[in-house]
């Protein structure tokens, strides 16, 4: 048993459920509370965790056998636990990045110009009314509304001002705004049983990477807990964002890039002549260079094929695996230094900070919003993605990686002051991507706009169940 | 610049730079003008910016005030680095970001001073998660630093420590002065009006909060490179 | 207000600036003087920008520096802003300008933003504040405005000032103005192209950049306390070219993502990759200054292949602004050309 394993024992009732694992429900619904009655809300919260017949009950990390109709969880923001009544000096133990919220942090995490937090979507613009956020995942709308319903009844309708219900669903299966299928990969955890188990190439993450309190995979440090212990420990913090996604843009930009590439001297070294009859059939050339600008931008080719098992093709011709791939020896003629899943998880790659290594994994929960796009009738309808981006320390992994990596690339010399093509704070007058190829020749685009911007978000703090009695104490 | 005035007017532009004035000035002025438009003290290093050149080679002058002022203290201080190279060189090595560091006792400060890139808490996490005992052995010789020991366990605490131990940087861009940290004034309003020429006691408040300060971001040979952007270039490695 | 009219409306607004500007004179920079010399780019220059001035070669250049009034009498002395416009002759008649200055930014983001700024520059009478507010502005720990030049009754200060108090825009131009001094020498002065021009590399990547010329001799002012000298600059030049070459350094900061890529009043940060695109050396000043410098007129506009004005809006207004100014005092665009 390794020390790991050994000092990660926690009680999985203990835990909410919506950190370690995904629910694969169809629908989401998150609900946008402000506490208006304090000790209602209080009553409430201890009703959620004691099986009150008429307050949805906490999801936890517990195994479950058959598979409820809705799952259901909630986060705090720093306003939230103050609303709540949380001590001052329980308030000052939180982390600073916490306290300051996701708009007071917002030029770090790439927040600026039309994703500045004051043009945010309401209540967002004003983070004082954010201040819990309750979650309820199911398979359907009736099932939802059900939930919901019992929420706003809290405290006969006194405890909570209902500011906004921000509905996810999965218009496509896995696949998400943009065509690329995701939900492919999460950390796996020492010692924690995952059904899926898919190989992915990587450490197993200690669960202080995750839940609060306990070792991290920097070795010795230990993010604070905060205090009292039974409101800080088995907890996780939360980056729950809005983040909306220009379909169009992103379409038209694959245009551009493919019409481009096909006109430069080495577009065979991306696309060999005739290699577009593996792309599937009567599938032109320009429609295989799309999908191959799609592709390295991403990491993935959009049926989710990663491009360091694939480098050439969306089909290979034996199956390979989607999470169980390294970027070996470096190389980058795959999957290019700069795509979105390398900078966001630069796995066995080599990496600048190497003190950092591993230790800016994120859970991510992301379930689109919005209608599906459709090329034959573009419209100016906001689409997008309800992400949550769970750790252990906001500040050291969701910050960690939004600004070094995500923006500015630190991470490798060869992308160190580019953007995250898909995910980056681009300018099109700035924006720059590297494709390396075979040859050693680097091909650049650029020109291309910020394809998503931020609607509005919170850092929110994931209670353990034994804090949530704690603070339905107080 | 006839009429009777222009002898008095001479006398007022000789008192501008009088020692009678300056004391006044120095001594009145200022404590009168901090209790009339109070600013915030200014953080430390540099501000958040997005545009990638601003994020690399950033400037961190700590300056740690030694508990004990003796030249025993400074002994302790120059052993405490001197014994713990090989921890510093290593740690250094393997933040990857750094692209000077260094130590330098000054009037009883044990001040550390590098040029960084990127986030500066990511900076300071990493490099205590290389060698927190030597952070330890340090921080356990300044004034204020027990409650951070073990450094460690105390992450998020000590980042914020270190970030208020690192001194204020003096805005390039001199506008700035007048947006940021003026309680109850301008910051707020959209578009003035301003008084450009309060522009003089916007930075003499400031100062006033925060004594220590850099000069502006400070000179940079090769700005908008990264340490691994040099080596990889220069065929060093990284 | 018809937008055809804006060239002309914007030359006239400057004109309105100096009362005292002679008709046939540049509206503007009005008193200068031509040097000749040339250009070499860096052996770098070339992999950022295919223009022709970059490929290492040593490229003819004319450089006319002047003080930036427009009016018809000379204050070496006081502190203003000087202009350094460079025209590079390039193959087959061809040429490209680099128009710069010693402030680092504008006052206005816009051509309308200038027709008001330039309304409320108009020069109003100026005496020396009473001891009194002098006192009163000290106790403020505010500094006394500075009493006017021996002999100046008018200056445009207190109203660009006025203007900058009220429009932020205005505001990094009017302190970099009230801070410039006078140079000891024109070649003596860093000088600022302000404006973002977009360069093409040979694999045809395009960057927005900013040019600006450093003095080799390094940048001198003079003594603020000492008594203004009116007529010294175009002597100290003569002289100086008598020993040596004047030099200059060709730097190009790259703009960045989030970077005021087409705002000519906010200057970039200083820490922009600085690239060292070459080298002048100015060698003489032509005898026949009619030519060289009165007669011959620049344009932030003219450009060449690999060289393109940005989307900046005064950049735009300047160049068609320069033209009109042009037809109007009947310069030549280029010396050499036949036109």
């Amino acid at each position: 048993m390794s020390t790991f394993a050994s000092r990660n024992a926690f009680d999985p009732a203990d835990v909410q459920g919506n950190i370690l694992r995904g629910y694969h429900y169809g629908r989401v619904r998150h609900l946008i509370l402000e506490v208006h009655h304090a000790a209602a809300a209080r009553r409430w919260l201890g009703q959620c965790v004691s099986g009150h017949p008429d307050a949805p009950q906490i999801t936890t990390e517990e195994h479950w056998t058959t598979r409820p109709a809705s799952c259901f969880n909630i986060g705090l923001t720093y306003f939230g636990l103050k609303g709540l009544g949380a001590s001052k000096a329980s308030l000052a133990s939180f982390p600073t990045e916490f306290k300051a919220g996701m708009a007071g942090r917002s030029v770090k995490l790439g927040d600026i110009g039309e994703s500045a937090p004051n043009y945010w979507a309401e209540p967002f613009d004003d983070p004082s009314k954010v201040q819990l956020i309750a979650s309820i995942h199911a398979d359907d709308l009736v099932e939802l509304d059900r939930v919901e319903q019992q929420v706003v009844n809290a405290g006969s309708g006194a405890a909570f001002i209902l500011h906004t219900a921000r509905d996810g669903w999965n218009f496509d299966t896995d696949h998400v705004h943009f065509g690329y299928k995701d939900s492919i990969s999460q950390p796996r955890f020492i010692g924690v049983h995952d059904p899926d188990n898919h190989a992915d190439g990587q450490p197993q993450a200690p669960i202080g990477s995750m839940l609060i309190g306990y070792p991290t995979e920097y070795q010795g440090i230990r993010y604070n807990i905060p205090q009292p212990d039974v409101l800080g420990r088995n907890g996780a913090f939360n980056a729950f964002r809005i983040l909306a996604q220009d379909v169009a843009a992103f379409e038209a930009y694959l245009d551009t890039a493919a019409d481009e590439l096909l006109d430069h001297p080495l577009s065979e070294e991306l696309l060999a002549l005739g290699a577009e009859a593996s792309f599937g059939p009567d599938v032109s050339r320009r429609e295989a260079m799309r999908e191959i600008v799609a592709a390295k931008m991403c990491g993935r080719w959009r049926n989710g094929v990663p491009l360091a098992l694939s480098p050439t093709t969306p089909n290979p011709e034996h199956e390979v695996s989607l999470t169980n791939f390294n970027y070996e020896d470096n190389d980058a003629t795959g999957c290019p230094y700069g795509a979105h899943l390398r900078r966001a998880n630069p796995r066995e790659a080599a990496i600048v900070q190497r003190a950092a290594r591993h230790t800016r994994r994120l859970v991510r929960r992301g379930v689109p919003y919005g209608k599906a796009f459709d090329p034959a009738k573009p419209d100016n309808e906001e689409r997008g993605l309800l992400g949550n981006f769970i750790c252990a320390s906001l500040g050291g992994q969701f910050e960690a990686l939004m600004c070094d990596w995500i923006n500015l690339g630190l991470e490798d010399p060869q992308i160190t002051g580019s953007n995250d093509p898909i995910l980056g704070a681009n300018f099109r007058e700035t924006s720059w991507f590297h494709i390396p190829l075979k040859s050693g020749k680097n091909i650049n685009l650029q020109g291309f706009p910020r394809f998503i911007s931020t609607r509005g978000g919170a850092y929110t703090f994931l209670p353990g169940i034994p804090a949530i009695r704690y603070l339905a104490s107080l | 610049m006839s009429g009777n005035s222009s002898w008095m007017n001479s006398l007022v532009n000789r008192m501008a730079t009088s020692k009678f004035f300056n004391y006044l000035a120095g001594h009145v002025l200022v404590p009168y003008w901090a209790w009339r438009t109070p600013v915030y003290a200014q953080h430390g290093g540099p501000r958040a910016t997005i545009p990638p050149g601003d994020n690399m080679q950033r400037m961190m002058n700590l300056i740690l005030p030694l508990k004990d002022k003796t030249a025993v203290g400074r002994a302790k201080a120059a052993l405490a680095i001197a014994s713990n190279l090989d921890e510093i060189y290593a740690g250094l090595d393997n933040v990857g970001t750094v692209h000077f560091a260094r130590f330098v006792i000054i009037e009883n400060n044990m001040c550390m001073i590098s040029s960084y890139d990127g986030d500066f808490s990511n900076y300071i996490r990493d490099f205590v998660a290389q060698l927190g005992t030597v952070f330890d052995s340090v921080v356990a010789l300044i004034e204020g630093g027990d409650d951070m020991i073990p450094t460690k366990e105390n992450i998020d605490a000590f980042i914020n420590w270190v970030h208020d131990r690192d001194v204020y940087q003096i805005p390039d861009t001199a506008t700035d002065l007048l947006r940021y940290g003026t309680i109850g004034h301008s910051a707020a309003k959209a578009d003035g009006p301003d008084d450009l020429r309060l522009m003089p006691r916007a930075l003499i408040l400031q100062l006033h909060k925060n004594p220590n300060s850099l000069l502006g971001s400070g000179y940079r040979g090769y700005p908008g490179l990264s340490v691994a952007q040099i080596r990889h270039k220069m065929g060093l490695g990284w | 207000m018809d937008e055809q009219d804006m060239p002309q409306r914007l030359v006239d607004a400057v004109i309105a600036d100096f009362p005292d500007h002679a008709p046939g004179t540049r509206p503007a920079h009005t008193i200068g003087l031509g040097v000749t010399g040339y250009f070499r780019g860096s052996p770098i220059a070339r992999d950022y920008c295919i223009a022709e001035h970059f490929q290492g070669h040593n490229v003819p250049v004319t450089v006319r520096f002047s003080n930036s009034s427009g009016s018809p009498v000379q204050h070496d002395g006081w502190s203003d802003a000087r202009g350094m416009a460079t025209r590079f002759h390039l193959q087959d008649d061809q040429a490209t300008d680099l128009i710069a200055m010693t402030l680092r930014e504008f006052f206005s983001p816009t051509p309308e933003d200038f027709l008001e700024f330039s309304k409320e520059a108009r020069p109003r009478p100026v005496k020396p504040d009473p001891w009194w507010r002098k006192i009163l502005d000290m106790l403020q720990l505010k500094p006394p405005n500075p009493d006017p030049y021996p002999g100046q009754n008018e200056s445009g200060a207190p109203g660009s000032l006025d203007y900058a108090n009220h429009h932020r825009s205005a505001q990094l131009a009017a302190l970099d103005a009230a801070m410039l001094g006078a140079p000891v020498s024109y070649a003596r002065a860093t000088y600022n192209a302000v404006h973002t021009f977009i360069i093409t590399a040979p694999d045809k990547t395009k960057r927005y950049v900013r040019f600006f010329w450093q003095p080799v001799a390094g940048v001198e002012v003079t003594d603020p306390t000492a008594p203004p000298v009116d007529d010294y600059l175009q002597g100290e030049l003569r002289e100086r070219l008598r020993d040596w070459p004047a030099e200059f350094l060709l730097l190009m900061a790259v703009g960045e993502g989030g970077d005021p890529l087409l705002d000519p009043t906010q200057a970039w940060p200083l820490h922009r990759s600085r690239v060292v695109m070459g080298m002048l050396k100015l060698i003489e000043i032509p005898a026949d200054q009619e030519t060289f410098c009165e007669k011959m007129s620049y344009n932030p506009g003219r450009m060449t292949r690999g060289l393109e004005m940005s989307d900046d809006p005064v950049l735009a207004a300047r160049a068609q602004a320069y033209e009109v100014s042009r037809k109007m005092r009947g310069g030549s665009p280029c010396p050499f050309s036949k036109g």
